[in-house]
C-alpha cells in the first residue's frame, strides 16, 4: 500500500527554506542587533547607554518637530540641519566628481601625468580624516567652505583611481574591430570607451559618496557651528547617548534609502545587458569576458545576484 | 570584381635582439569569388598578414593594394573571438559598424542575422548568447556590410568540433550565396580543404612557401575520401617543408 509522507519544503539540515534565503536573513538582522541592543542595555545597567524606546521616542521628536529642542537660531530643527549638510555634501560630491573624472582620465591616458599626481593621491587616500578637518578648521574658521572642502579631499582619491582604472582597462580589442571596421573615432567613443569605463565610474561615485559623507561629518564636529555632525556633537556635549545613536540612525536610513531609490536604479538601467553569471563563474573569477568590477568595489548588485544565485543552487539540490 | 595584391610585404617587430620577422617579403594575389585559405604552423604570421590587410597594423616595407573594380574596395573582419560589444543588443551591433541607422540598413541587417539563424535574438545581448552563436553574430556583422572581401582570423578554433563544424557549412552556403573574395586563417589543415579553392601555405619566419589549388566539388565532406586525400596531400606539403613540429 502506498503511504503518503507529508515532506513539506525542508531541507536536508531540517530548516524550512525560507529561514535559510538571503531575504530573510537581511530581514533578521535588525532583530539581531535590537536583541544585542537590549542585552547590553539590561546586562551594563548604566545611566547614559539609552534603550532601543528611548531612541525610538526621540527619533520620532525629532521627526515630528515635537522634541523643544532648538539647535540654534539659523540650524533649528533635523530638517535644516539635514539640508545643510547635503548641500555641502552635493557641491563637494559634484566637484569630487568632475575633478576626479579629468585628473582620472589624463593618468589613466598619460604616464608622466600618472606619475605626476600618483604619490599625491595615494597620501591623501591615506590621510586620516581627521587631519584635513582639524586643518581647515583652523584655516578657514566655521564656514561652508571647510565641510565642503573636506567632501572634495574625501571623495577624489577614489574618483581618481577608479576612472584612471578604467582608462586602462579599455578593451583594446574590440577598438581594433572598430577600427577594422573604420567606424569613426565620435562613434568609438560613445559607444566602446564610454560604456567600458561605466563600472568604474559607478564604482567611483557609490565610493566618493560613502567616504564624501564621513569626511563631512568629522569636518562639521571639528570645523562647523551647523550640520549633521555639529549637530551629533551637540548631543554629544550633552551627554545624550539617545541623541547621538539617533542620528547615527539617521544617517543610515538616509544612505540606505539613496542607495537603493537612486544607486541601485541607476546601475540597473546602466548594466542591464550583464550576463546573469552563476556560481562556477563567479569562483573561476569569469565574469562573461567582461570587466564587472571597479577597482575598489563590487556591486551590490553584483552581490544580491551571487547571493540569489547560490540560494537557487542551494535549493535545485535540495529539490 | 575584388582584388587583393601584395608586393614585397615585409613585417618585423622589435630591433636589436628583440627583432622578430612576422612576414618576409611576402608576394599575393587573390581576386574574384574565391575562398582562400592561410594555413601554417602557430608564429607564421598567418595573422599579422591579416590584421595589415585589414589595417590595424602598419608593413615594413612592401604594398597592400585591396580594390574593387579598380577603386578601394571594402573589407569585412571576423577575429578569433566574436569581439562584440556587451553593452550593445545583437541588432546594434551590427548597426555599430554601419554607416547608417536607417530601416533599409536595418533590414540588410536583420537579413544577415537569419542567414545565420539567429533573427530571433536580435535584441539579446551577448553575455546572453552562447560562443557560437556570439561567433555566428561576428559573422553576420562582417557579412551586414557587404564588404568587398572578408577576412577571417580563425574564427571557429575557439568552438567546439560540432558547432565548428555546423558554422562552416553556414559559411560555405553565405560565402556561395555572396560570392565574396575571402582571405581565411586557420590552423586546421582539415577546415582549410573542406573550405578553399586555393591554400596558401606560410612557413616560420612569415615566408609564403607554397600556394596550392584544390579543385573539388562543394559541398565537400571530410569523411569523402577524395576530402581525405587531399587533406593527406596538404600534410604531406607540410612534412616536405618541415613544417609540422617533431
Amino acid at each position: 500500500m502506498a503511504t503518503a509522507v507529508a515532506t513539506g519544503s525542508r531541507s536536508p539540515r531540517g530548516l524550512p527554506k525560507i529561514l535559510r534565503s538571503p531575504t530573510t536573513a537581511r530581514i533578521l538582522f535588525p532583530f539581531v542587533v535590537l536583541g544585542i541592543w537590549y542585552f547590553i542595555y539590561y546586562t551594563l545597567d548604566s545611566r547614559i547607554f539609552p534603550s532601543p524606546q528611548q531612541v525610538a521616542v526621540f527619533m520620532w521628536e525629532e521627526i515630528t518637530l515635537t522634541s523643544g529642542v532648538r539647535y540654534s537660531s539659523v540650524a533649528e530643527n533635523l530638517y535644516v540641519q539635514f539640508g545643510i549638510s547635503l548641500m555641502r555634501l552635493t557641491i563637494g560630491f559634484v566637484i569630487a566628481l568632475i575633478v576626479g573624472t579629468i585628473i582620472g582620465l589624463a593618468m589613466g591616458v598619460s604616464k608622466k601625468v600618472d606619475a605626476f599626481f600618483h604619490d599625491w593621491v595615494m597620501g591623501l587616500l591615506a590621510m586620516p580624516a581627521l587631519v584635513y578637518a582639524l586643518f581647515l578648521g583652523l584655516a578657514l574658521g566655521f564656514t561652508n567652505l571647510g565641510p565642503i572642502i573636506a567632501v572634495v579631499l574625501a571623495g577624489a582619491p577614489f574618483v581618481i583611481i577608479n576612472i584612471r582604472e578604467g582608462v586602462r582597462n579599455t578593451p583594446k580589442e574590440l577598438i581594433d574591430m572598430a577600427r577594422s571596421f573604420e567606424v569613426p573615432q565620435n562613434k568609438v567613443t560613445r559607444h566602446v570607451l564610454l560604456p567600458s569605463l561605466m563600472p568604474f565610474f559607478f564604482a567611483a561615485i557609490r565610493y566618493a559618496y560613502a567616504i564624501g559623507w564621513k569626511g563631512l561629518v568629522i569636518t562639521e564636529v571639528f570645523a562647523s557651528d551647523r550640520g549633521m555632525g555639529w549637530t551629533i556633537k551637540f548631543w554629544y556635549d550633552a551627554h545624550r547617548a539617545h541623541g547621538v545613536i539617533g542620528y547615527a540612525i539617521f544617517f543610515i536610513i538616509f544612505a540606505l534609502a539613496l542607495e537603493k531609490l537612486v544607486f541601485d536604479p541607476l546601475a540597473e538601467r546602466a548594466f542591464k545587458w550583464r550576463p546573469k553569471i552563476d556560481a562556477v563563474q563567479m569562483a573561476e573569477g569569469d565574469f562573461g569576458g567582461v570587466q564587472r568590477e571597479g577597482f575598489l568595489f563590487i556591486e551590490d548588485q553584483e552581490i544580491d545576484e551571487r547571493e540569489r544565485t547560490a540560494s537557487m543552487e542551494s535549493e535545485s539540490h535540495d529539490g | 570584381m575584388a582584388e587583393i595584391k601584395v608586393e614585397g610585404l615585409s613585417k618585423e617587430f622589435g630591433v636589436g635582439e628583440d627583432r622578430v620577422v612576422a612576414l618576409e617579403n611576402v608576394n599575393l594575389d587573390v581576386g574574384g569569388h574565391v575562398f582562400v585559405s592561410v594555413v601554417g604552423p602557430s608564429g607564421c604570421g598567418k595573422s599579422t598578414l591579416l590584421n595589415i590587410l585589414s589595417g590595424i597594423e602598419t608593413p615594413s616595407s612592401g604594398k597592400v593594394t585591396i580594390t574593387q573594380d579598380n577603386h578601394d574596395a571594402e573589407p569585412g573582419y571576423v577575429f578569433q573571438a566574436a569581439r562584440l560589444l556587451p553593452w550593445r543588443t545583437v541588432m546594434d551591433n551590427l548597426l555599430f559598424v554601419q554607416k547608417d541607422r536607417s530601416d533599409a540598413t536595418r533590414a540588410r541587417c536583420q537579413k544577415y542575422l537569419e542567414m545565420v539563424q539567429l533573427g530571433d535574438k536580435v535584441d539579446k545581448y551577448p553575455g546572453e548568447l552562447s560562443g557560437g552563436m556570439q561567433q555566428r553574430v561576428g559573422i553576420a556583422r562582417a557579412f551586414s556590410i557587404e564588404p568587398d572581401v572578408l577576412f577571417m582570423d580563425e574564427p571557429f578554433s575557439h568552438l567546439d568540433a560540432i558547432t565548428a563544424r555546423s558554422l562552416r557549412r553556414e559559411l560555405h552556403d553565405m560565402w556561395s550565396q555572396t560570392k565574396k573574395t575571402v582571405l581565411f586563417v586557420t590552423h586546421d589543415v582539415g577546415e582549410a580543404v573542406e573550405l578553399s579553392n586555393r591554400i596558401l601555405v606560410f612557413a616560420k619566419g612569415g615566408k609564403l612557401e607554397d600556394d596550392l589549388q584544390i579543385d573539388l566539388p562543394f559541398p565537400r565532406d571530410p569523411a569523402e575520401e577524395d576530402v581525405a586525400v587531399a587533406k593527406a596531400q596538404v600534410l604531406r606539403k607540410f612534412e616536405e617543408l618541415d613544417l609540422i613540429a617533431s
